[in-house]
This record gives C-alpha cells, structure tokens and sequence, in this order.
C-alpha cells in the first residue's frame, strides 16, 4: 500500500539528511506506528507520502500511484485518496463539526444528497452525533480529533495517515482515539500513526518502524514496542538496545518500566506517556 | 516491478482520480459561488471598504464619461447653430443669392448655405414676433402698407454653416474677392463672423479638460480601488492561511481555495455598479434641469436614461465593477497563495 524505496530528503541549506536512504512497505490494511523522537524524520516521512515534500533521492509508492509522476495538478486528487490527521487537528473554525466533515465530501464534487447521507453516518462511528451543531471552539480536545479523523475517513480512503494525533490529548482521550483507528482498521483501512506515546505503541502490539536520525534503526513487524534507546529521559544503557536484531520483549518492557518510575524522584512521580 | 509498469499503472491511476464530470464541476461552481457569497457577508467590514472605493472609482468613470459627451454635445451644437450670415442689398434677387450660395458652397469649409430673399426675411421677422401682436397688427395693417416699406429695405440673406469655425479665412477671401459678393453684399453691414466663438472656444476647452482630467482621476481612481481590494483579498487569504493550507492538505484544488477570493471581490464589483448606477442616476436627474438652463446639452445622455438602453447604462457598470474585482482579486490570490503551502 505504501512503498519507500531508498528515500533520502535534504532539505536546501542542511547538511545532514533529514531521512537517510530509508525503504519499507507498508501491506494493505496494516496498522503502523512509526516512533521515534523530535528531528527523527517522523513529519518529513509523512510529509513526502502527503507530497507536501518531495523526496532529493528515491521512489514513493501510494496505493500503486509513484509520486514521481504526480504532477502539481493532480496533487489535490492525489491527496482524496489519502485520510490526514494532525496532532493540532486542523479544522475550519469558522464551520461547525457536520460542516467540517461536509467540506472533505464536497471538495470531492459529492452531491448534497450523497452528503447529507454519509456525514451523520461517520459522526456516528467517531461517535460525534449529537455534536454536529457544535464549532472546534466549543469541543474537547478529543472531539476536535474525532472530528478530524470524521472528516478523514468520510471519503472512505484507503490509507489513513495520522501525524501525532494523540500529543495534544490526555491518555484516557488518548486510548480512545487509537481505539477509534483500531476500529477503522478494522474496517480495511491501512493506518500509518506517528507518535512519541509509549504507552499506545507497547499496549496495542501492532507494526513499530523505528526512526533515529533519518534512518530506520528497527522494525518490528508484529507486537511491535517503543524501543527506548534515543531517548533522552533513558535510565539504562543504550547501547545494548542499539544492538542489530535486539527487541525487547513485552515482559522486558514492563519490567523497565517499572524500574523507570521506582528510580525517579517523588516530585518527578508525573505518568510516563 | 519495472520503472515503465509502475509509470503505466500510475497513469492509470491518475487518469481515474482527476476524472471529472460536467455535473462535477457545475456543483462545485456552485459551491464555489456560495463560500463566495459567505465570506463576502463574513467579512462585512473588508468588503464595505472595498465595495465603497469601487464606487467612487465608476462615478469618477461614469462622470468623466458623461461630462465628455455633454460638454462636446454642447460645443457641437453651439456650432450648430453658427450662422455666418452674409447680407445683401435690400431687393437682391433670388437667382444672384443662388449663385453667391454656390460659390459659397464650392469651399471645403462651408457645410451647408440657405439663402433667404428680402420677402422670406420679412416673412421670418412676422414669425419671430408672431406673440408681438401689436407690432404685427401695425406692420400688416393694409391702410399703412408697412409690409412693402420693410420688405425694400429688409436685405437679403446668405448663411452658412461651416465645419470649422476657427478657420474662416477662404470665406472671408471669398467674399472680399469675388464680383458677387463685392458688387451685392450691404456695405453698412459686415458679415456676422464672430458670434458665440468665444462661448465655443470656452466649452470646447472644458471638454477637452473634461476628457484629459477625467481619465487621468478615473486611472488614478482605478489604481486605488484595485490596491485596496488587492489588500483587502490579500488580508484575508493572511488571516485564512492555515485554513487554506488545511484545505489543501485534504485535496481542494486550486480552483476550490482561489474561487471564493474571486466570487468575494466580483460580489463588491457588482454591489459597487448598481450603488454607482443609483447615486449617477440620482445625481444627473437632480442636475439636469440646471444644466440645461445653462445652454448644456444633456439630451443625448437624458434620452438614453429614459429609454430601454438604460439597461446597458447598468450592465456596464456592474461589469466594470467585476473586472476591477476580479482584476485586484486575481492578482492578489496569484501572488499569495502560492505561499500557503504546496
């Protein structure tokens, strides 16, 4: 479903790559978490699949279209076959919740009726209905990104990419909204998620790519965790995470955990995300 | 899989995406049209400013237009209504003044010559005093034969219309050289040559001032009216950029994002020539009667109001209100939306 093949993006005036001849597929109705910290790549990666950035180096292949022949014109069709959703959820404030969702269906050139068909339906699946009437302004944080994933998958695209969405949320609000992309998945979407959420990626055992430096540093392809080397708030030795091929098991991970909080100071007790 | 396959398959891919129907387009025209309309009512303030400069700008258009035709009119028909007037012994006959008009009429100048015998002067003397009627009973009572009296010393009349009424020299060369005129024309009265030249010469230049200043205010005008709506589109595609740039991330092409900007601007073009059309309505039915007390020409101008043309008065107006809209318009969203995001 997406497809990179040795993607290097230099950005003009750096000198360092900001991805680093990075290739991986992405399978039909995958759900995967693309970790990593600030600077890794994470957006850029994102970025380019969205054809906001074009690779210096490489081939992208979405839903069998290669970006390189996607010229300016066909950008915005490009992008109706792709759900986006962002960590500051980007929605019209001006347009209430239905009229945020209606807009993604009539840029399509959707007919009123096929609107006023479709949108009660995805705010009733992001559990949204008796909010319609309502502005960003006047919802939570995790409404306004269960209006943005509404809009995104009011188009029933096959690839759903959602940039940190939970960053902003708390981690009740936080679970609900990957529950709600679980739900998606399940319904044949391929999911693409970034974030830094430890808790998210350990809990849910799904696909984990691993970015450091604009390079791939791991990918576990089933009951994927965050791996903890690159972080800055490590307690343990990195290096013997760095080793090629070393993935830590669930138990392992809960076990660091809880070494994690027990070595951290009474006024530093905040949750660990 | 080859380079050439996967270039094949996305081609084919592309082709089923940018697919776009009649029925497509109509509705998204439509919807185009009405976030035109709702951001033109969003955004009351910007679009009453620039709604308003508009206006100035076509009464500054609509007046210089007008003035130039009127004042011209005016001068045209002024000199309409010279008569050189050449005048003859008192019982010069018909077939001399015939022949002074032929030769009269033989100058490039000369657009027209009527003559008029001691009999038809008279005759037109009656008629311009026919609401005289003591001074008519007097002259036509029988018992005082006063008609023969004036008739033998009323003198004949030759008089000329001419194309160019600062350039009378062949006429005057004509009339001092020639036998006929030498040997016929009243001594004790010299041709007319001078009347209302200094009037025309002054309306004359008014129109030209009308014309010249007119359209140096209207481009300065235009200017101005197309650099507030410029600012006033550019203004709010600033304020509206991380809106615009949402909606390209989720696919709205170019014509989705740009349109409403344009529908804005042409909404205060067309709210701009009808308003203008009203006030120069108004304002020329309020002056018209004063004007013509003063000898202007408003005829041409008048009838057109009065007469169905009158729609085209407004349907240009409300035009040119557009393109000033979607002139400022255009270039505004040209030059800053690129900016917005890819």
């Amino acid at each position: 479903m997406i497809l990179l093949d040795s993607v290097t993006k230099v950005y003009p005036g750096d000198k360092k790559p900001a991805l680093d001849n990075v290739s991986l597929h992405i399978e039909p109705n995958d759900f995967v978490f693309l970790v990593g910290k600030s600077g890794a790549g994470k957006s850029t990666l994102i970025k380019m699949i969205t054809k906001e950035e074009n690779p210096s180096f490489g081939k992208i292949v979405v839903g069998g279209i290669d970006l390189d022949y996607v010229k300016r014109r066909h950008i915005p069709h490009y992008r109706r076959r792709l759900g986006v959703v962002f960590q500051d959820f980007k929605l019209l404030p001006r347009r209430t919740v239905y009229e945020n969702v209606a807009f993604a269906l009539e840029i399509a050139g959707m007919s009123g009726r096929e609107i006023r068909h479709t949108v009660p339906k995805v705010l009733e699946l992001v559990g949204l209905s008796d909010q319609a009437n309502k502005f960003p302004a006047q919802l939570s944080g995790g409404q306004k990104q269960r209006t943005a994933i509404a809009r995104s998958v009011a188009r029933q695209p096959k690839i759903l990419i959602a940039d940190e969405p939970t960053a902003n949320l708390d981690p009740a609000t936080s679970s609900e909204i990957i529950d709600l992309l679980k739900k998606i998945n399940d319904f044949g979407t391929t999911i693409l998620v970034t974030t830094h959420n430890r808790n998210i990626v350990n809990n849910l055992g799904k696909r984990v790519i691993t970015l450091k430096d604009g390079a791939i540093v791991s990918d576990q392809k089933e009951n994927g965790i965050y791996r903890l080397d690159g972080e800055s708030e490590t307690l343990y030795d990195s290096s013997i995470l760095k080793a090629p091929g070393f993935e830590l098991t669930r138990a392992d991970i809960s076990s660091l955990e809880k070494a994690k909080k027990s070595a951290k100071k009474p006024k530093s007790k905040k949750k660990v995300i | 899989m080859s380079d050439s396959a996967q270039k094949k398959i996305t081609k084919k891919h592309l082709k089923t995406l940018t697919k776009n129907g009649r029925t497509k387009k109509l509705r998204n025209a439509s919807r185009v049209v009405k976030y035109g309309t709702i951001n033109f009512g969003r955004n009351i303030w910007l679009s009453t400013a620039a709604t308003l400069v508009m206006t100035l700008t076509l009464i500054v258009l609509s007046v210089t237009l007008v003035a130039t035709v009127v004042l011209s009119e005016t001068a045209d028909a002024m000199r309409d209504r010279i008569d050189i007037t050449l005048f003859f012994k008192p019982g010069t006959g018909l077939e001399v003044l015939n022949e002074a008009k032929d030769a009269a009429l033989a100058l490039e100048n000369v657009k027209s010559a009527e003559v008029r015998t001691s009999e038809e002067e008279y005759e037109n003397f009656l008629k311009e005093n026919a609401d005289n009627s003591l001074l008519i009973e007097t002259l036509e009572d029988p018992d005082m034969d006063m008609r023969s009296t004036m008739i033998s010393t009323m003198q004949g009349t030759l008089r000329l219309k001419v194309h160019d009424p600062d350039n009378l020299d062949s006429i005057k060369t004509l009339v001092a050289s020639n036998i006929l005129f030498v040997k016929n024309l009243d001594p004790n009265e010299e041709p007319t040559y001078d009347v209302n030249r200094n009037e025309i010469a002054t309306i004359t230049r008014w129109a030209r001032i009308a014309k010249t200043g007119g359209l140096i205010l209207s481009v300065v005008f235009l200017v101005i009216s197309v650099l507030v709506i410029f600012n006033t589109i550019r203004m709010a595609i600033f304020s509206r950029r991380e809106e615009i740039y949402m909606m390209k991330l989720v696919g709205a092409d170019r014509a989705f994002i740009r349109g409403p900007f344009l529908v804005e601007a042409q909404l205060s073009g067309v709210v701009s020539g009808l308003l203008s059309f009203g006030l120069f309505y108004g304002g020329f039915r309020f002056l018209e009667p004063r004007l013509s007390r003063y000898g202007i020409n408003v005829a041409t101008i008048s009838d057109i109001l009065d007469s169905n043309r009158i729609i085209y008065i407004v349907l240009a107006m409300v035009l040119a209100g557009m393109l000033i809209g979607t002139l400022s318009a255009r270039l505004a969203v040209h030059k800053y939306m690129r900016n917005t995001a890819k």
